[in-house]
């Protein structure tokens, strides 16, 4: 008999991440990591939300017992502080152009479409004169390569406490319009808060979830598939 | 917010454009249109204003502002009737710096009855019930202009003198209205805390500031004389204590996202107007307490900045026809605009602000990709190609990926509420994989694997730190490790070397990476039964040398659409000339749960259709 090992099988999500990051390497990202336990300054203050913003509510964010400066990450875009204030500290200068892919919670009741925790993808480009058409150009371009040539976004507007101005963007794959992620220009108190020269550099940032994705990618109805340890998921 | 269609036209000369046209205009320049229905004669949108535009959009009059500017169409603004008020008597007195102006209006003379027609058809298209005339006239106004109104009996009052303080501990409030309880509809009394900002008489609370009235003062039918509440209240203070009694009214929404003071004055000529258009009242001069005037903000922006942020060309006078559409007051000099923000615009305070004004009503579609002019030179990220590399080596190895949850029923950090019974987070990632061993050994058949080999890749929790870990195993033991001691203990000197060197995406190559297109396109996800299934071996002897491939068809041909898998060879031997082919065949419904009798009849007419063949021979 056969005795050579068969290769095992890779969990959908690790293709998705691992065929984003790639895209995004291609296009001169680099990945950062960063801590799914996180402080409140990375996670709301430093990203311009209020200390009154609803988004900080019990019923939203997990709270740490015994640790009341202590959430789990409801973003990635806490990556974004830890690198910035790393970079300025170590006094460098922008461009510089990131992509975090990690693990993000929300404290809400779970069903086909939400997930108490799931996959973020956050993006970060930042220089001299990085502006909405840049961003236009790098996720079209993910998208056309992700999803394939025909894809196409478009902009509506939105609002981001961290961005200004903030965009909701849609794709349409397959024929159909879907809101797929939030984007905008990153807001100068966010630049400011992480020692970055607000007046010399601009750019912008955007998110979007892994776990969607997938589904879309793989046609795969209900997001709770993805975390039962089961191996029949993994038919691909 | 509830937006109608034939609201929004009394605000133009000219018609307005088509219902489609509107929702679209809405949804690419300002905000969500949730849904449009028809109410009557008239079309209802559902608009989801965003929560920066909460200050000034809640209201009929700032989606008419939204649509002038989008469509370039010139607003009607109401003139509103000029009174010879009569003196007053009424005394305001502001105790509690959480005010931040109130104006109170003494009307004589009202007949509290039926609202008109077009006044109850208004409410009643945006989802409104029709109360009195003075109390709708009130409502009317708010949805109307996005400020909130209280109406007094003015003869309720201990004395023509309204307190705006701080509440003392013991005291309560009846609330105006009545919930229902089971089968109880009963009036809910409030038991007032110490820090509750209060509207009183001389003896009682009235009101609970800015979120509910109390029974006290209510205008009921046979009211003569009421006063006129058009205030401002502190947006957080409001939002407390909202919250901390669990009432959430129109006016809570709309004070919670903070509004300009500024904008009791028209509000308080509106109401006075339309009362007085109701039936012909006496109208007291306004007592109006405003402490700290608001500042109108001045924000200078030019046109290369606009530009530099969009990505534009846009021209100067294409952005001042953005301030004209947006009715903002504006000087210019050679390249900048001086802006003089509404007072209503709390949204801007920063030419980024102003950056997303000309962006969106001039259109985000105008704005064409352009690939970003910079060579970035990233650097590789330690942590994420550890995983990369940990994952590859687990999949050459054979092990297959899985995730579990990160919270568990025990642990060293502990969350303070969760929607799950579930609010320790994991130490360790080898609970979740025994208890996945276990599941994925029951549907090992199923899952044509001989042996059931995982593993997962994810953080834990400590005490007080958080750690990259992996976890493999199969039936015979779990290992786990964190990541470093991983990579340590299973990578050569020579990855060692290519990872210093930054070289080490090279050997991170995973599987999407070497032929994406045929792993991830071409197939779709196959959901599983949740009912047991069934298996079946069956063992043929066919001469030595013939390919197992004519069997497998048979097999296939006859095994019906309960067959959940290939049909897959789990053993094969040769032995005097003849080949033993054993295959496995699993049956599951996505129906019901599967009967031994049914999977029989599908057996007993393979068993057939192999002896049709005389090379065939089952054992």
């Amino acid at each position: 008999m056969d005795k050579e090992i068969k290769k095992g099988k890779e969990h959908p999500l690790s293709i998705v991440i691992n065929e984003a990051v790639k895209i995004f390497t291609d296009l001169g990202f680099e990945v950062a990591t960063g801590p799914e336990l996180e402080d409140v300054w990375h996670n709301f203050d430093a990203l311009n939300v209020p200390k009154d913003h609803p988004a900080r509510d019990m019923q939203d964010t997990f709270f740490i017992k015994n640790r009341p400066e202590y959430v789990l990450r409801t973003h990635t875009s806490n990556t974004q502080i830890h690198f910035m204030e790393k970079f300025a500290k170590e006094g460098k200068k922008p461009p510089f152009a990131i992509v975090v892919p990690g693990k993000v919670f929300r404290n809400e009741s779970t069903d086909a479409g939400h997930e108490m925790q799931f996959y973020q993808l956050e993006g970060l480009m930042i220089g001299k004169d990085i502006n909405v058409a840049n961003m236009k150009w790098v996720l079209l371009e993910f998208f056309k390569r992700f999803l394939g040539e025909n894809t196409e976004i478009r902009l509506r507007p939105s609002f981001f406490p961290f961005v200004e101005p903030g965009f909701e963007v849609d794709v349409k794959y397959d024929g159909k319009w879907m809101e797929l992620l939030g984007a905008g220009m990153v807001h100068p108190n966010v630049l400011k808060n992480c020692g970055i020269d607000f007046e010399k550099y601009q750019g912008f940032a955007f998110g979007f979830g892994l776990d969607r994705l997938a589904r879309i990618k793989f046609n795969i109805s209900d997001i709770r598939f993805f975390y039962q340890g089961d191996l029949r998921l993994n038919q691909f | 917010m509830k937006i109608s269609y034939n609201w929004l036209q009394n605000y133009f000369e000219e018609e307005l454009p088509e219902i489609e046209k509107i929702s679209e205009g809405i949804i690419f320049h300002s905000f969500e249109v949730e849904s449009i229905e028809k109410a009557g004669n008239d079309t209802v949108f559902d608009i989801k204003v965003l929560p920066d535009r909460a200050h000034d959009c809640l209201s009929h009059w700032g989606i008419a502002k939204e649509i002038s500017a989008i469509f370039n169409l010139k607003i009607k603004e109401k003139k509103y009737k000029i009174f010879e008020p009569k003196p007053t008597k009424l005394e305001i007195k502001i105790e509690d710096n959480r005010c931040l102006r109130y104006m109170g209006r003494v009307v004589k003379n009202v007949k509290v009855g039926e609202s008109p027609k077009w006044l109850k058809e208004k409410l009643n298209a945006i989802g409104q019930k029709s109360i009195n005339n003075i109390i709708d006239a009130a409502n009317f106004i708010m949805f109307d202009l996005g400020q909130p109104i209280h109406c007094f009996d003015l003869d309720k009052l201990e004395s023509q003198k309204i307190i705006i303080r701080n509440s003392t501990t013991g005291e309560s409030i009846d609330l105006l209205g009545s919930e229902k309880i089971g089968n109880l509809v009963k009036t809910r009394s409030i038991l007032l805390k110490s820090n509750d900002l209060i509207i009183a008489d001389e003896k009682n609370p009235l009101a609970i500031a800015g979120i509910k009235g109390g029974t006290k003062a209510e205008v009921d039918s046979n009211t003569k004389n009421i006063v006129i509440e058009v205030a401002n209240f502190n947006s957080i203070a409001i939002r407390k204590t909202s919250k901390q009694f669990n009432i959430f009214t129109e006016a809570v929404k709309r004070y919670e996202n903070e509004i300009s003071p500024e904008l009791c004055e028209k509000t308080m000529n509106a109401i006075t107007d339309l009362i007085w258009e109701l039936n012909e009242v006496e109208v007291e001069e306004i007592i109006d307490i405003y402490p700290t005037k608001a500042e109108q903000k001045e924000v200078s922006v030019s046109v290369d900045y606009i530009n530099k942020h969009l990505g534009t060309s846009f021209l100067k006078e294409e952005i001042e026809g953005v301030w004209k559409r947006l009715n903002f007051e504006f000087s210019k000099s050679v390249n900048e605009f001086k802006i003089k923000v509404p007072y209503l615009r709390i949204d801007i305070s920063g030419p980024h602000d102003l950056v997303e004004e000309v962006g969106r009503i001039l259109g985000y579609e105008k704005i064409s990709p352009q690939i970003p002019k910079i060579n970035f030179k990233p650097k590789i990220n330690e942590t994420f190609y550890k995983i990369l590399w940990a994952r590859n080596k687990l999949l050459n190895d054979g092990y297959s990926e899985i995730m579990t949850y990160a919270f568990c029923n025990t642990g060293e950090v502990e969350v303070l509420s969760s929607a799950s019974d579930k609010k320790f987070l994991r130490t360790n990632l080898s609970d979740g994989l025994k208890e996945s061993l276990k599941l994925n050994q029951l549907n090992a058949p199923l899952l044509e694997m001989e042996q059931i080999k995982i593993f997962e890749i994810g953080t834990v929790f400590l005490k007080d730190k958080e750690e990259m870990h992996v976890a493999y195993g199969d039936k015979k033991g779990v290992k786990e490790m964190n990541l470093e001691n991983f990579f340590h203990k299973n990578s050569s000197s020579e990855e060692h070397g290519y990872f210093s060197a930054e070289k080490f995406l090279v050997l991170a190559s995973s599987r999407s990476q070497v032929s994406s297109e045929e792993n991830s396109y071409s197939r779709n996800f196959k959901p599983w039964s949740i009912y047991p299934f069934i298996t079946r071996d069956v063992a043929v002897w066919v001469p030595k040398g013939e390919s197992s491939e004519e069997l497998k068809k048979l097999l296939k041909n006859n095994a019906t659409e309960l067959l959940v898998r290939e049909p897959y060879i789990f053993d094969s031997f040769t032995k005097d000339g003849k080949t033993s082919y054993a295959f496995r065949l699993i049956f599951q419904s996505y129906e019901k749960t599967l009967t031994d009798d049914e999977v029989n009849i599908i057996m007993t007419k393979i068993s057939h259709k192999i002896r049709e063949n005389s090379r065939w021979e089952l054992r």
